[in-house]
């Protein structure tokens, strides 16, 4: 190995790439279970019932949405991992693995402010009118919702990339690039939120939740899947550890190196 | 895999790679959900579906239909074309696809435009909602399928395209041709249904 | 197959595709025409023409038979599902 060149730290790049599905089954079980927001309340609710759900979940939403403020994090995480396999195949002057890293990075940020509003309606509940309620409920949606497009910018960087990796064996397959595609595509009509409490098109509704979010979720698991794998066969290719068949056989291989 | 019947030893293949065709499944596969939800909220509401839709003009969807028949033909024309090696024409046959497609998004701002001066908007009711909604999402396809045939354009004045080199060709075009369809589908179902 | 038959098809095919949007378009949808029949003749003509931008625009017909056979499913499910709603729909009283 060259010796002017820092080592590279495949540890650390392994751990943040497990970071990936922490976040996606941390979140599943916080936000999705726990919370409640698997289905999600309609948008249609009236103010009182929207008071009520707050009023009856009151712990549940403290501890979902105090976690998922803290675990939301490791989408960013994964976003420094999968930038690192991106430089890979565009070369330190790439830029695109700098959009899919700071994608990553702001999809946090209304993230935390989405849950952060549920949490403080949940602790305050009390002393909340039915309308504040109401207000907080929808207010996380419509940040959390309308931040889309910052998640696609890091979707598309990562798609572009991966399909123009020149391997035999691509590290992430053309299918998840194409399936970024699909995401992004479902992603748009997440814009007609504000104007709809009911149909397709509600926060809550066929479209816009049922199939962005569960897009976007298929995305996010199969791209952590291929990057943690990723990382095992850029340290392969380096030269840094062995195929596993190899080192099966013995050690010679090394020697070589 | 060779194909049996008819005697042809051409190997079975699909057109472009497989990830455009991932998209378009998918694609086609949340179009199909919303027809759904379409005819089922027609389903509670038939009266008022049955009122709005015949405030529609089918001229301008039956023309529109035609425009991109016409559109998705020129493509097809362009990569068998650019198969025979026959590489003049190519250009003018995308650029004609993509001046239909421009003509498909004039005649869409025509008839919203003519929607929303009567005051229809997609929140007057739920037929507009899916009206404005659908045809919109499916205009996005469009547009993006209009700056995909500016990319194809220029590959092709600049001779890109050759018969062992037009994936990318194959690409754009099932994309242009998926938009096609699906308006094929979407027409009938807002305006002729009744 | 040689290469001016595969022309020959492709421009016989999108004739045939205009013709038929016409009919639905200017003849199907008119009142001559009862709502029912009108309309499921409408939707057979549009899965037809659907299937057939599938087969020969896009080449399904010579692509890997899973493939094919999942567009088939699409425009068979779309259909069926949009015909199937549309005849257990309670019918606007004419009135």
């Amino acid at each position: 190995m060259n010796t002017n060149t820092p080592a590279v730290d495949y540890g650390t790049w392994k751990m943040l790439a497990w970071t990936g599905p922490v976040f996606f089954i941390g979140f599943f079980i916080m936000w999705g279970l726990l919370a409640d927001n698997f289905p999600p309340m309609a948008a249609s609710t009236s103010a009182q019932d929207m008071w009520q759900h707050y009023k009856d979940l009151q712990t549940e939403i403290t501890i979902g949405m105090s976690v998922c403020m803290v675990l939301g994090s490791c989408y960013m995480t994964f976003g420094a991992a999968v930038s690192r396999v991106m430089r890979r195949i565009e070369g330190q002057e790439g830029m695109l693995a700098n959009v899919e890293m700071m994608g990553a990075t702001i999809t946090y940020c209304p993230i935390v402010v989405a849950c952060g509003i549920w949490l403080t309606c949940a602790i305050q509940i009390d002393t909340l009118s039915p309308d504040m309620a109401q207000f907080c409920y929808r207010l996380g949606w419509m940040i959390i919702d309308l931040a889309y497009m910052v998640t696609s910018w890091q979707i598309i960087a990562a798609a572009i990339v991966f399909l123009r990796d020149k391997r035999e064996k691509k590290l992430v397959p053309a299918w998840v690039s194409w399936w970024g595609f699909v995401t992004v595509a479902s992603f748009f009509p997440v814009s007609l939120i504000p104007f709809f409490e009911t149909g397709p098109f509600a926060f809550n509704g066929m479209f816009n939740f049922w199939i962005a979010f569960p897009t976007w979720y298929v995305w996010i698991v199969s791209m952590s899947i291929f990057i943690i794998k990723a990382v095992g066969r850029i340290e392969i290719e380096d030269g840094a550890a062995q195929p596993k068949e190899t080192a099966v056989r013995g050690g010679s291989a090394v020697a070589s190196h | 895999m060779v194909a049996v019947r008819g005697g042809s030893t051409t190997p079975r293949r699909l057109p472009g790679v497989e990830g455009v065709w991932v998209f378009v499944a998918a694609d086609m596969s949340f179009f199909a959900l919303l027809f759904v939800s379409f005819m089922l909220g027609r389903q509670d509401a038939v009266e008022v579906y049955e009122a709005s839709r015949q405030t529609l003009d089918v001229n301008f969807g039956g023309i529109n239909t035609l425009i991109l028949l016409t559109s998705s033909w020129l493509v097809v024309l362009a990569v068998e074309a650019v198969k025979r090696n026959e590489l003049k024409n190519v250009p003018h046959l995308i650029a004609g696809a993509f001046l239909l497609g421009a003509a498909f998004k004039v005649s869409k701002a025509l008839e919203y435009g003519g929607k929303i001066k009567a005051g229809i908007t997609m929140l007057s009711n739920d037929f507009y909602m899916y009206y404005f909604t659908l045809t919109g999402i499916h205009l996005l396809h469009v547009f993006g399928g209009n700056i995909l045939l500016i990319v194809l354009w220029n590959k092709a004045r600049a001779r890109q395209f050759t018969k062992d080199n037009c994936v990318v060709l194959e690409c754009g075009a099932t994309y242009w041709h998926m938009v096609d369809l699906l308006w094929i589908v979407l027409f009938p179902l807002l305006y002729l249904l009744r | 197959m040689n290469t001016a038959m595969t022309r020959h098809i492709t421009t016989m095919v999108w004739l045939f595709l205009m013709a038929a949007t016409i009919a639905t378009t200017w003849w199907l949808s008119k009142d001559g025409f009862s709502p029912i029949v009108g309309t499921v003749a409408i939707f057979a003509i549009a899965a037809f023409k659907v299937r057939l931008v599938l087969l020969h625009f896009m080449e399904l017909k010579h692509a890997p038979l899973p493939w094919r056979l999942i567009f088939e499913a699409w425009v068979l499910l779309a259909t069926a599902a949009i015909v199937g709603i549309y005849l257990s729909t309670t019918p606007v009283a004419v009135a």
